[in-house]
């Protein structure tokens, strides 16, 4: 990747934290450790690889991203936002009441959501939906679905896990954020998840694990993805509330509320600096 | 016997076939459930437009919804609890919130899966169809309507529940035409209204003839949908004769009785009496034996509503 392309990659990443922060901060409440962990490989999807048309987000042409992990809205609202799929002053609309923006993905009310998530371990089901459809039809647009690690203990996304090799599509790439935590406790204190690369590679997968905060290592490993002949599987090791310090790797970090967010500002505030200084 | 029988499976094979011949979005759905289901010449002719998937059946509803995103209009088909029951909260989120272009059969409905026992039977698939707001719920009388019923789901823009038993299924109409959320004044009456769904409703028109011989002339209402509700037919049939019976092969809670039940009191309040399958698990056994148990045929209809139209009200 040209070095230009991975500074601007940084610094759409570090824009969607800015974003995501400020949005759910003002709000009151918000889900900060996952939207903050799947904030690059977010901005590599929609900075590097997918295609689409603000202008015209049904575009028949688009690639599809079905964040399964649907709680994570945060995170690719201020993508699509940045990207201008509609003004970023929308943001600070999250949750209000008719809002266009609720927590979880909804793509009965969002532009650039093609589908709804929050009830976890749906998605992967529906964007293998999405790549045998496009497939039948001979189209080269890409299918992508994000994952969590928590949401990987859902039985549904196995079901899937073992059916998609079996059918053959190439046009479909899941990426498990694997950020080691979920609500409750550390994932492997309830249940671990193992080597999930090997797993998947036993299922059918071409899997890969990368740095799942490395834009390059990320983007490096859908292209390898891509060209495979089989679905492809990222393991991105990711930090649960990335770029928070203080909220990194800790209990309680899954969704904050109210008194929760004190520091933030501070928080915001050196994020823009650094991007100011990446310009 | 009294009607032409016809093999429901095979209805709903052919009309698929010859829908997907007109229209190439159409496609099917399986979890080790398609053959059975009649879909075997989809199959041949199309191979590359069938999805077996295996046996996951929250994971083909999730499938569905994706290929309806991508322009498909999937037919999902299994045995009813596995559509509905199993796969409940990706029914209500994947195709009902999404208002996703997925068409789900459930076969085997009520308790025509009788040797296989209650884990098969489908008693509550339509209670939880119609929980889901914009989800059409068919369950078609005859074989005429069936045809009907197939045609319109798949001609229709919008998700779509339909229920099939697996027993012959009489040819009562000539008329294929089917027009999605239109009851049917099958026989004017006076004393009481009938109204019913799906197959079952044969017993109702041969009990409808007895009660006539016996004095008491039954309006006989025909609700091959379920959801949308055709209210108006049902405040007509209690206007017209003050007292409705409902007669449907799934529970008595939550099915089309307490669709009756919710819409009379709303807008004509009636007694009502519902005559489904009672809240309790059923035993496995021969169908027949277990449509007598329920008082689900004909002899059971006419005692039911005898004793109801001869109650003080």
């Amino acid at each position: 990747m040209e070095a230009n392309t991975l500074n601007e990659l940084k610094k759409f990443a570090l824009d969607i934290r800015i974003e995501t922060l400020n949005m759910i901060s003002k709000h009151g409440f918000g889900h900060m450790g996952g939207s903050l962990s799947v904030a690059d490989a977010i901005a590599v999807l929609y900075g590097n690889q997918m295609k689409y048309d603000p202008q015209n987000p049904k575009w028949d042409g688009r690639d599809y991203l079905v964040l399964s992990k649907g709680h994570c809205g945060p995170a690719l609202y201020s993508a699509l936002a940045i990207k201008g799929f509609f003004p970023r002053e929308e943001l600070l609309t999250i949750n209000k009441l008719g809002t266009r923006l609720p927590s979880h993905v909804d793509k009965n009310l969002t532009p650039g959501i093609d589908m709804t998530a929050g009830s976890l371990g749906q998605g992967v089901s529906c964007a293998l939906g999405m790549a045998l459809g496009l497939k039948l039809q001979n189209k080269p647009n890409m299918v992508y679905a994000i994952i969590g690690d928590g949401e990987a203990q859902e039985g549904q996304v196995w079901e899937t896990m073992l059916i998609a090799p079996n059918k053959g599509v190439k046009n479909f790439i899941v990426m498990l954020d694997n950020n080691k935590q979920q609500l409750d406790e550390f994932t492997n204190h309830i249940s671990s998840l193992g080597d999930v690369r090997q797993k998947a590679e036993d299922f059918g997968w071409y899997a890969l694990t990368v740095n799942g905060h490395d834009p390059n290592a990320i983007d490096e490993a859908i292209e390898k993805c891509k060209a495979a002949d089989k679905p492809g599987f990222i393991n991105m090791e990711t930090v649960k509330g990335k770029g928070w310090q203080a909220k990194e790797c800790v209990l309680n970090n899954h969704a904050l509320r109210g008194p929760a967010f004190a520091g933030v500002d501070e928080v915001i505030e050196n994020f823009r600096k650094e991007l100011a200084a990446m310009q | 016997m009294k009607y032409e029988m016809f093999d429901a499976k095979k209805i709903i094979g052919e009309v698929t076939l010859q829908e997907a011949d007109a229209n190439p979005n159409i496609v099917v759905v399986s979890t080790d459930s398609a053959p059975r289901t009649g879909m075997t010449g989809f199959i041949t002719k199309y191979p590359n437009r069938y999805y077996e998937l295996g046996i996951m059946e929250q994971g083909a509803v999730g499938v569905s919804s994706g290929l309806a995103t991508a322009g498909k209009v999937p037919i999902f088909c299994a045995p009813a609890p596995f559509v509905t029951a199993r796969p409940f909260e990706m029914f209500k989120i994947d195709i009902g919130y999404m208002q996703q272009n997925v068409k789900a059969i459930g076969r085997n409905c009520g308790f025509n899966y009788s040797d296989l026992g209650p884990t098969h039977y489908g008693l509550e698939d339509m209670a939880l169809a119609r929980l889901i707001p914009g989800v059409t719920v068919l369950a078609p009388i005859d074989a005429s309507q069936l045809r009907g019923a197939m045609r319109a789901m798949l001609r229709h823009q919008g998700p779509v529940y339909l229920r099939i038993g697996t027993a012959p299924i009489p040819k009562i109409f000539e008329e294929e035409e089917f027009t999605i959320g239109k009851g049917q004044i099958v026989r004017e009456g006076k004393d009481v209204a009938i109204i019913t769904t799906g197959e079952i409703a044969v017993n109702v028109f041969e009990a409808a003839e007895t009660l006539a011989a016996q004095g008491i002339n039954a309006m006989v209402v025909a609700m091959p949908t379920v959801l949308p509700l055709d209210e108006a037919i049902i405040k007509k049939a209690a206007e017209a004769t003050g007292r409705i019976v409902v007669v449907e092969e799934h529970y008595e809670v939550g099915g089309l009785g307490t669709a009756v039940c919710e819409t009379c009191a709303k807008l004509a309040p009636v007694p009502v009496k519902r005559l489904g399958v009672p809240h309790v698990y059923l035993s496995a056994g021969p169908y027949i034996d277990l449509v007598k148990y329920c008082k689900l045929d004909p002899a059971g209809i006419v005692e039911t509503v005898k004793e109801f139209t001869t109650q003080e009200k």
